[in-house]
């Protein structure tokens, strides 16, 4: 191999192992900086006890509880929007209002978070303030209503993709036995297709956990154990955006490295998952 | 009859579910529109200073969005800057020479990088930040580079992955004539792999720009400030569009600012829009005009 | 009566692609300035042995050859796989079955080769060029549009640009995989007659699967079954 040849491949090699060495630098400043907390206080306690510097206390479980909790209710609000939606793209309108409402999903995905979060703020939440007339309305239903929002595109584009890797020769056997659109869905796309929505499904739910504005702008970032969709939560990610102006030697600082490990943990099993999943069967 | 129904309240729910999206959309973008339209002309962006005079950088804009407007495009220049390069000679690796074990490793590892929080990048640009302070000068604070930089890592995944991606849809005829002709594989990779795959980079890039454009939870750590006029040098901090729209909506002090926090929010989601659009119609434009028939 | 002269020989040529056998032992001679047509059941490799004569299975991932191949360049036989890889695939030629124009202009597709070999006297790439177009039966077509787009060519068109493309390093071997099977007739014909007209100074090897087309312009003829190779 010619000198030019073998250079430009050392470089392009180089290229690669500097880009995965920062997914490895990430995880080594996170353990390494919160190693000296670990020395001091078992794992096991800053993840239970609540958050309370003031009394020495840097617990960090109502940030996990919060971050569950706005995720998993913004889930369950995306989830059947999300399915109705890729099934209005490929099942029951796939020609043209089917594709205008692909496109316009497609245009979502370039909506700014920081939008969602802005017109939460003055909008979303002075509603939820006036329905339910409890609270200032920053709360985790209006956090999960933005946040559900936020992660639709990305369910409703991995729902239709799915929907349309179904081979049409067997849709066509369910047709010609005379089967109704509903049972269609039941005995040939859902199995052929639960992979794919059980990716999307992981994926949304790791970027619904990974996402800061909204829960940061709407979700009233109190401290508190929430007890109910309208008490207001804070989530890890918010957590290090709002403690981060703090001392850099104080422990309240480097708890943040703590929440950040959670979060790239709970992430990185959600990707592990996903490409487990999303190995072809067979 | 249970057939037609069972049909019927099918198509009712998708139909609903549709409407209810579209509609969702709708009010988020119409209320900008609505609130923030009439904030939009020259005095939002360069207040009382005159435009050529802002533009030439010969005075600063207080009050106005110019600042916020050019730290966003800094932002933008310098952390595909650093992404491009590191990016693409990345996916040129997993596409073209990478033996199947050694992709698999790394797939892994940027599909991780890609999952990564936001916020968790900015931590990390921060905790650099202070490596750097305390190890060796205590001038590095963060900054204008901080921030691109970390940028950049959230974006070098995806840069990686619509090259790699872009490279290895390419038929394999394609990726035979040169060869065929006597190229070597570098010259391959230069002269028909990287233009036949082109529309497909430069589209992801422009998402990647979007992303730049947009991101608030890296910078917010990372050197962005409410007020700090247009950026002297890479070592200092700056302002950036996001970031003000975020400001203002829970710092405002009086309705002026908050209208002004409307045409930012507005502006920035023009933006934003735009790239995607440019984005798309590069693809479809170059594809369109790539009529190969495999 | 010309004595028969012989242009490439194969001795115990295997292939395997992902550890499959295509091509079982091949021991076959391809005569000197002659058109040789390959037929056979299609899937079975026919293309893959023509990959074995430039080495062009090289680049394709899972394929591995084993046994020699011996090509006469004009200074006796010569194992194809101690010539540098590059001058042997521009010593052979290979026009592939689907026209495969590269994305740039028609002028810049045909000198792309000369490109290549790192040439920079505009004129003589022009001059070349102009023959290996007026060598297709292309110059009148294409030379007043040469800087348009060469996928705005016709199917045939593209067919012959390709060939023209492999024709300007003056190559002494021409692989050619099923070149008409994608144009319609009249296009087809004028391809072979170039063929024909081509013979004087190439060695072709043509796979094809008109048995017509084999009968109108191939003076010998391999067949291939099962994976072996026989002369008929």
């Amino acid at each position: 191999m010619p000198f030019k040849e073998k250079l430009a491949r050392s470089l392009f090699f180089l290229a690669a192992v500097l880009s995965a060495a920062v997914t490895l630098a990430v995880l080594g400043f996170m353990i390494a900086l919160s190693l000296p907390v670990l020395k001091k206080a078992a794992l096991w306690d800053i993840l239970s006890a609540p958050w309370s510097p003031d009394h020495g206390q840097f617990g960090i479980l109502a940030m996990i509880v919060g971050t569950l909790c706005i995720a998993l209710f913004s889930l369950c609000i995306s989830f059947p929007l999300s399915l109705g939606c890729a099934l209005f793209i490929e099942v029951t309108r796939p020609g043209g209002p089917g594709k205008v409402l692909k496109k316009i999903v497609q245009l979502m995905t370039a909506i700014p978070t920081v939008i969602y979060g802005f017109v939460g703020v003055f909008l979303l939440v002075p509603i939820v303030r006036e329905i339910f007339v409890y609270g200032s309305g920053m709360s985790i239903l209006s956090a999960s209503l933005m946040l559900g929002l936020l992660i639709s595109p990305t369910m409703i584009l991995f729902f239709s993709q799915s929907f349309a890797r179904v081979p049409q020769s067997d849709l066509n056997a369910v047709d010609a036995l005379g089967g109704n659109t509903v049972q269609k869905l039941w005995y040939v796309m859902l199995p052929h297709a639960w992979r794919g929505i059980l990716t999307g499904i992981i994926l949304s739910f790791g970027r619904a956990m990974g996402d800061t504005l909204i829960a940061l702008m709407i979700s009233g970032n109190s401290i508190a154990l929430p007890s109910s969709v309208l008490d207001s939560a804070r989530t890890l990610t918010a957590h290090i955006a709002l403690i981060i102006a703090a001392d850099f030697d104080s422990i309240e600082f480097k708890i943040l490295f703590i929440c950040g490990i959670t979060l790239y943990g709970m992430t990185s099993c959600g990707i592990l998952l996903a490409r487990g999943l999303d190995r072809k069967p067979r | 009859m249970t057939n037609a129904f069972w049909d019927k309240l099918l198509a009712l729910f998708s139909w609903a579910c549709a409407l209810l999206l579209v509609g969702a959309v709708s009010v988020i973008i119409g209320f900008l529109v609505v609130k923030g339209y009439q904030t939009i002309h020259l005095e939002l962006i360069f207040s009382t200073t005159r435009p050529l005079d802002a533009l030439l950088f010969k005075q600063q804009v207080f009050d106005g969005l110019f600042p916020a407007m050019v730290g966003t495009l800094f932002l933008v220049v310098l952390s595909m800057g650093f992404a491009l390069p590191v990016g693409l000679a990345s996916g040129i690796f997993l596409a073209e020479y990478a033996p199947p074990r050694v992709k698999w490793i790394f797939s892994l590892l940027f599909d991780v990088l890609a999952g990564i929080p936001s916020i968790v990048v900015g931590l990390f640009g921060f905790s650099i930040t202070i490596f750097l302070h305390h190890s060796f000068s205590d001038r590095i604070f963060p900054c204008l580079l901080i921030s691109s930089l970390s940028l950049s890592f959230l974006v070098l995944p995806y840069i990686i992955r619509t090259t790699q991606i872009s490279l290895e849809s390419l038929p394999l005829q394609v990726r035979l004539t040169a060869p065929c002709l006597g190229a070597t594989k570098l010259e391959n990779i230069f002269l028909v792999l990287l233009p036949s795959s082109l529309s497909g980079i430069v589209s992801g890039i422009v998402l990647a720009i979007g992303r730049c454009a947009e991101d608030t939870a890296v910078i917010m750590l990372t050197g962005a400030v409410a007020t700090a006029g247009v950026p002297r040098s890479i070592f200092s901090s700056f302002e950036a569009l996001p970031f003000y729209v975020y400001y203002m909506a829970s710092e405002y002090a009086d309705p002026l600012e908050l209208t002004k926090g409307y045409g930012a929010a507005l502006i920035l989601l023009i933006l934003c829009a735009g790239l995607f659009v440019v984005a798309y119609a590069i693809k479809t434009r170059l594809t369109l005009k790539t009529p190969y028939r495999f | 009566m010309m004595e028969k002269e012989i242009k490439i020989q194969t001795k115990h040529l295997w292939f395997y692609y992902h550890g499959r056998t295509i091509l079982e032992n091949i021991q076959v001679e391809i005569e000197k300035n002659v058109i040789t047509s390959l037929i056979g059941p299609s899937g079975q490799g026919k293309s893959t042995f023509l990959m074995t004569l430039n080495r062009l299975w090289e680049n394709i991932d899972g394929a591995r050859a084993k046994g020699s191949v011996d090509i006469n360049f004009g200074n006796g036989f010569e194992d194809i796989y101690t010539v540098p890889v590059s001058r042997l695939r521009r010593q052979v030629g290979m026009v592939f079955q689907v026209p495969n124009p590269l994305p740039m202009s028609i002028f810049k597709n045909v000198a792309f080769p000369l490109r290549l070999m790192g040439e920079k006297d505009q004129i003589r790439i022009a001059q070349k060029v102009r023959d290996a177009l007026e060598r297709t039966f292309l110059w009148g077509e294409v030379k007043d549009r040469l800087s348009e787009d060469a996928r705005t060519l016709s199917g045939g068109q593209q067919q012959r640009l390709c060939m023209a493309r492999a024709l300007i390093l003056e190559p002494q071997v021409l692989l050619l995989d099923e070149p008409t099977s994608s144009l319609d007739e009249t296009s087809g014909r004028v391809i072979e007659d170039l063929l024909l007209d081509l013979k004087r100074t190439c060695t072709i090897v043509l796979v094809s699967h008109y048995m017509d087309q084999v009968k109108r312009i191939a003076d010998n003829g391999l067949v291939l079954t099962d994976r072996q190779l026989k002369q008929h």
